[in-house]
């Protein structure tokens, strides 16, 4: 049985989104900061992210399994608005996805609100307690 | 005639072990980590990953984003349950009106509906307290302040059953939901997800 747990932590820090509204994606920079635990059989290859002219932030992660069997993966996103406080939401719970053998994955999400800003993802096998070792980011 | 008794009292308390370990003790469910069973009927999980990505589908669509700002305000029109099973829709819709209401993006009105208001009290507030001597008219709602609906959102659930072979049976679950813009009946966004679930033909789904 493989294991895989991945904690993998974005911020994502835009500039001057907030009070633009063209409607031209602002280009973003992305700070990666990783915490693996436990055999590693997933990579995240790109993280993008945007802000939308409608004000919400869209994200897509682009990872890459290394195991050669089909996996079942979860992940969830955590948002965070300006000050680093957490946005509940709906959309922060687990989702599931699927990653093939030795094939990238693709994770596209959209903010549940206009008012974030950061996110911090996780991604850990189907089933699997998550991996308490995570970094802060922010 | 003692040892006899003495007898009937350990058999009692043996049985009684027995059938006390067989039972399964109560413990609540972690409803953020809940990795029980499935179930073949659709059970909280569902409901949640399915308002989970009409939500998602929702905010990325842009379709509740009003062009030059503010809010739209969204009624829930009917969200048929073609299911075999008993199911409360609201199972489905609340979540996503608390994820829309939380998006800042979407206003939901609860003063009409498709057999009526959701809440009568807006309406019945009106009625009973406008130009009632005991009540200080300048607190009654005045008229022409309630706002009418933008949008109006409306869905069903599906569910058809299949037999694999003599022992398994295959049940398949359609969420679907469609945004319509009042004013033109045109549908802004729609969207489904499919729920498959494969067990024994002994495993009922209803």
């Amino acid at each position: 049985m493989y294991q895989v747990s991945l904690a993998v932590i974005f911020s994502l820090f835009l500039f001057g989104g907030c009070a633009n509204s063209s409607p031209k994606p602002v280009d973003s920079v992305v700070n990666v900061v990783e915490t693996e635990c436990g055999n590693n059989e997933i990579s995240i290859q790109d993280v993008k992210g945007r802000k939308k002219s409608d004000g919400f932030m869209q994200v897509q992660v682009i990872g890459k399994s290394r195991s050669d069997t089909y996996q079942r993966l979860e992940y969830r996103i955590i948002w965070f608005d300006k000050q680093g406080f957490t946005i509940d939401s709906i959309l922060s719970d687990w989702t599931v996805i699927s990653a093939y053998a030795m094939q990238p994955f693709y994770i596209n999400v959209t903010s549940p609100n206009t008012k974030a800003k950061t996110f911090r993802l996780y991604i850990k096998n189907e089933k699997e307690v998550i991996c308490d070792k995570q970094d802060n980011g922010l | 005639m003692r040892q006899a008794r003495q007898w009937t009292v350990i058999s009692l308390i043996t049985v009684g072990v027995m059938i006390g370990g067989c039972t399964t003790a109560t413990t609540n469910i972690d409803v953020n980590n809940d990795k029980g069973d499935a179930v073949m009927g659709l059970d909280y999980r569902d409901f949640h990953a399915a308002a989970q990505e009409m939500v998602q589908s929702l905010l990325a669509s842009g379709s509740v984003s009003k062009p030059g700002g503010g809010r739209y305000v969204l009624v829930v029109s009917r969200i048929t349950n073609d299911t075999m099973q008993h199911i409360d829709t609201d199972q489905l819709v609340k979540k996503i009106r608390v994820g829309l209401l939380k998006s800042g993006k979407v206003v939901v009105t609860t003063a009409v509906g498709v057999g009526g208001a959701e809440d009568n009290m807006a309406m019945q507030t009106r009625e009973d307290l406008r130009g009632n001597e005991e009540f200080n008219q300048a607190t009654v709602a005045g008229k022409g302040n309630m706002v009418a609906p933008d949008l109006s959102l409306s869905g069903k659930i599906l569910q058809r059953n299949i037999s694999v072979d003599s022992s398994t049976q295959r049940v398949e679950y359609y969420f679907q939901m469609t945004l319509s813009d009042i004013n033109t009946g045109l549908a802004f966004w729609e969207d489904e997800k499919v729920l498959g679930k494969r067990g024994s033909n002994k495993s009922v789904a209803w």
